[in-house]
């Protein structure tokens, strides 16, 4: 496959009409890998370690004994890392995170997203977990490096449906009390809950020296309201109904809006916390930039 | 102050008001649910932002509920009555000018008439006009007609039409001109609706048509007319001839003819008034008649013409205050030689009702004045039908039914039947039988008065006796023997026997449109029965009475002025009818076939109108002006206000200002323009309202 061929899988509506879940990941990843070559960011090798053969004056302490076991030959292990991060992705998966005014659903964009980080961590030797999570939390997988994980946690993700409302602020805390060893958690999720509970659980991760990003995801029509005609908005999550003119109170909407994310963002930051937001039109390097500058700062 | 609408239908537009309602509710109901993520933004909005919304939503629909209704309003035209002031917003006028052009409005001066003072009347009235207002103009001559159909909203129309105007020969009819001009301003919408009869106010011209009420002839709320009434005054006391009529002497030299002239005097003071008569134009005779205030005198004049040919002929009174009405025309036709038939016995013996009759119609047997054949009873049915003008059964006993069958005919194609009875009559063949007549006039029986009962006129007035009566009696004394007692419906009755019941009697038994008269004598001529054979009376009786069931003399007509001249033609081909106008016009009237009647509706002046064909006359027609017109005193206020009850009525006096009299009692505002302005406002509202408010 050419360059532009793999660029295009960074479109979300390309993605979601790939087949299953392990090729929309990869597809994403060499996408993103490919642009990576062109980027500030060249050199930075995310491939597998590879192995030479030991020449003269190689530090020792590189010679891949393993392989020398099996081959009776020396081999040195080149640009291996050798890491013990722990990822932990964390799938909100409420009703509200069904919502979706264009080919994307912000569930299966937030899929999709966890797919590919899952498979970009796996591939760079880190052990990855997954939550599932609505009101409370559906699905916990602890972090793993075996190959066995990626297929393991993108059959989850398959099968991830839009359930009930959402606690989140409650699932990060039941989280944080779980997880001892330090990490990176990955929130991905619409925070359609109230900040003050969502916030709190996030600074629990910090308390624990955990680096946390959260990815906001959004659908385009709930940061812009932009609906032209009356209608009856029902709430996913509630099924409460309100009528109201789209056009009369627009700007109030996307002001009050503005005002919640800007305070995510201001407490997130205060707490150094990486907060990401992302429309459901955005392609999906920019997360995959947001995560791997994170992981660069975890060294 | 009271508000009224001139358009009330439109106030039914008002209910459309309700649209922005059904429009909302539907609309609301056609609102779209969209499943949205949450609506935790939306509820924190609700409390300030979307309440507001929703008081703009119903502030809205009262804004275009007010707009709609406030539209509606303003095309019903309210208006405001009270006291009106000039300017935008005054209640608009229509105005009904009836101006009398009838013969009476000739009268007055060289320099001026009262028609000319009436039509300057009218001018000022027109000049009332302003924008927005309508004028009518109606002449109150006889007929009364519309000079300006449709009406006009300019001024100078208005008055241009009232400058065109003539007066004419033609009757005062103020009451069909008020009718004319209510109907034209029927039509009207306008709150001020007046009308204005302007003319000399004769009395003899406010006969209405009708005593009821008035009622309004337009929508409930507008209001009747205002009447003003401004007379013109002129010289009252005048001489008139009310009529003038030719007849011909009965029993005299022939192409002997009596003129017989009325003339009336409406003045305060009397006198003799010289009359003249005028044949073809050359005076032949002159008489005086002694007048006094407010009597009628007539004139007689007896004159000698030749009985071949036409004759037009005048009366003419001397010149005094009205011209027009001291003419009176009158046409003498040819004396007619009608085909009489007698129907009298198969063996008719000297002396018999046959022999009487045909003797008393054609003394001297030259037929000068009527053709009398004679036949039996047995050969009745075999004559040409048309032929006979009258047809006298002088008791011929029974006849066959081929008889009474053309004895219908005849009838039923307008001719007369004369029945004498006498011995050989045969009650219940009579009774049973087909002659025409006989179930109008059902004989009981037969009376017999051996000493005898004289015979008296059942009808003092009746023509048929006309110089035949001397008070209550016949001038001959006539005894009646015998007669038969008969019961007579729908009869004419004539001659009488007290005790015994009608003698003579005429009836009109077909019921065809031109059928013809049948009259009864049901007493005999021999003496058995009566001296009818042997008095004076049965000549002039019998000339007359077959006269009138011959039907009336063709070419000879009367009318009025403005009233149609209709005339009664006998061609000898069919062809174009033209009519020579008093004026020497000649202009085509008519297309005849043989017998015809024969209309001519334009009579705009007084004189003969002569009917021909290639130039032969063949009716001459009689047209004067009204003779109620010569009375020209005008009606008193209190007359007219009881003419025009039920109308707001104003009397204005002559040298008063027509203006400030008629402008300072219009009433009204109209406040369409307000509710327009309202309803525009309101629009302006709502755009301000319902516009976008996109972020």
């Amino acid at each position: 496959m050419s360059q532009e061929t793999y660029r295009r899988f960074l479109d979300p509506a390309t993605v979601s009409k790939l087949a299953t879940m392990e090729l929309r990941a990869r597809l994403v990843v060499e996408g993103f890998v490919t642009g990576l070559h062109k980027s500030p960011y060249k050199g930075f090798s995310v491939e597998f370690a590879e192995h030479r053969q030991y020449m003269p004056g190689d530090p020792l302490k590189h010679i891949d004994w393993n392989v020398y076991g099996k081959t009776d030959r020396f081999y040195v292990k080149e640009y291996e890392e050798e890491t013990n991060l722990r990822g932990y992705v964390l799938l909100d998966a409420s009703a509200s995170m069904a919502y979706g005014s264009g080919d994307v659903v912000k569930l299966e964009y937030a899929r999709y997203l966890a797919a590919a980080l899952i498979y970009l961590m796996l591939k760079q030797q880190d052990s990855v977990g997954l939550l599932v999570f609505d009101e409370a939390v559906r699905d916990f997988f602890p972090p793993r490096s075996n190959p066995r994980q990626l297929h393991v946690l993108l059959s989850e993700l398959d099968r991830a449906k839009p359930s009930s409302a959402t606690d989140i602020g409650l699932v990060l805390h039941d989280l944080a009390k779980r997880v001892r060893r330090r990490g990176l958690v990955v929130l991905i999720s619409d925070l359609l809950d109230d900040p003050d509970e969502v916030l709190p659980g996030l600074r629990h991760f910090r308390h624990l020296k955990h680096e946390v990003v959260v990815f906001h995801v959004l659908d385009p029509r709930e940061a812009e309201f932009g609906f032209d005609v009356d209608a009856t908005f029902r709430d996913l999550e509630t099924g409460e109904l309100m009528t109201t003119e789209p056009f009369s109170i627009r700007r109030d909407y996307v002001r009050a809006v503005d005002d919640w994310m800007d305070r995510l963002k201001r407490e997130c930051a205060e707490s150094r916390i990486d907060y990401v937001p992302i429309l459901t039109s955005t392609p999906y390097d920019r997360a995959l930039f947001s995560y791997l500058e994170k992981r660069k700062r975890l060294g | 102050m009271n508000l009224t609408f001139l358009n009330s239908a439109f106030l039914f537009a008002a209910s459309a008001a309700i649209l922005p309602l059904v429009i909302h509710l539907i609309s609301r109901r056609r609102v779209e649910t969209v499943d949205f993520s949450s609506l935790r933004f939306l509820k924190e909005l609700e409390r300030r932002k979307i309440r507001r919304v929703r008081i703009r939503q119903i502030l809205l629909l009262v804004v275009r509920t007010l707009a709609i209704l406030a539209l509606a309003v303003a095309a019903a035209r309210p208006t405001l009555s009270g006291p009106a002031a000039g300017g935008a917003g005054r209640a608009r006028t229509s105005v009904a000018i009836v101006l009398d052009t009838s013969a009476s409005t000739l009268r007055g001066g060289e320099e001026s008439t009262v028609f000319s003072s009436a039509a300057a009347a009218a001018a000022e009235i027109a000049g009332l006009m302003d924008e927005g207002d309508q004028g009518f103009l109606v002449t109150a001559g006889s007929p009364p007609e519309s000079a300006l159909e449709g009406g006009t909203f300019s001024r100078g129309i208005l008055s241009g039409a009232v400058g065109e105007l003539e007066p004419g020969f033609g009757a005062t009819d103020y009451g069909g001109a008020l009718e004319l001009a209510e109907s034209a301003l029927s039509t009207s919408r306008n709150m001020n609706r007046e009308i204005y009869v302007v003319g000399d106010l004769q009395q003899t011209g406010w006969r209405m048509t009708t005593g009821e009420p008035r009622r309004s002839s337009g929508s409930p709320p507008v209001a009747l007319p205002r009447v003003y009434v401004v007379p013109v005054s002129g010289p009252v006391g005048n001489v008139g001839l009310v009529s003038a009529a030719a007849t011909r002497k009965y029993g005299g030299s022939e192409g002997l003819y009596s003129v017989a002239a009325d003339a009336i005097n409406h003045g305060r003071v009397g006198g003799e008034t010289q009359l003249r008569l005028f044949i073809d134009g050359v005076q032949v005779g002159q008489a005086g008649v002694e007048l006094a205030p407010g009597a009628v005198g007539s004139a007689s004049f007896a004159v000698v013409v030749d009985e071949s040919t036409w004759h037009s002929g005048r009366v003419e009174l001397p010149p005094d205050a009205l011209a027009a009405d001291n003419r009176c025309y009158f046409a003498i036709p040819p004396a007619r030689r009608e085909e009489v038939l007698i129907v009298g016995p198969d063996q008719e013996d000297e002396g018999g009702e046959a022999y009487y009759l045909e003797h008393a119609l054609d003394p001297a047997g030259e037929g000068d004045r009527f053709r009398v054949s004679t036949v039996g009873a047995s050969r009745l049915g075999n004559q040409e039908q048309g032929r006979f003008g009258a047809v006298i059964l002088a008791d011929p006993g029974r006849v066959s039914v081929e008889a009474e069958r053309w004895l219908d005919a005849h009838v039923r194609s307008g001719g007369g039947l004369w029945v004498v009875l006498g011995g050989r009559t045969d009650v219940r063949s009579w009774n049973d039988g087909g002659i025409p007549g006989a179930s109008l006039v059902r004989i009981r029986e037969l009376c017999e008065r051996p000493s005898g009962s004289r015979l008296v006129p059942s009808s003092y007035g009746h023509r048929l006796l006309d110089g035949l009566v001397f008070g209550e009696r016949l001038v001959d004394e006539i005894v009646v023997r015998r007669s038969f007692a008969a019961e007579v419906n729908d009869a004419e009755e004539i001659l009488d026997v007290p005790g015994i019941g009608p003698a003579l009697a005429i009836v009109r038994p077909s019921d065809a449109p031109h059928g013809g008269e049948v009259s009864v004598l049901l007493t005999g001529l021999d003496a058995s029965w009566s001296d009818l054979a042997r008095s004076g009376f049965l000549v002039p009786l019998a000339h007359r009475l077959v006269d009138r069931l011959a039907g009336p003399a063709a070419g000879v007509g009367h009318a009025v002025v403005g009233e149609e001249l209709s005339v009664e033609v006998d061609m000898a081909r069919p062809g174009r009818v033209d009519v020579t106008l008093p004026d020497g016009r000649v202009v085509p009237a008519a297309v005849g076939h043989r017998r015809a009647t024969i209309g001519w509706p334009h009579t705009h002046a007084p004189g003969i109108y002569a009917f021909s064909l290639d130039g032969a006359t063949l009716a001459l027609g009689a047209v004067n002006v009204d003779p109620k017109e010569s009375d020209l005193t005008p009606a008193s206020r209190r007359d007219i206000e009881e003419q025009l009850e039920g109308l707001d009525c104003a009397f204005i006096d002559p040298g008063v200002d027509i203006g400030g009299q008629v402008l300072a009692a219009r009433r009204g505002r109209e406040l369409w323009r307000v509710f327009v302005y309202v309803a525009l406002a309101l629009v302006a509202l709502e755009m301000f309202l319902a516009r976008p408010r996109v972020a």
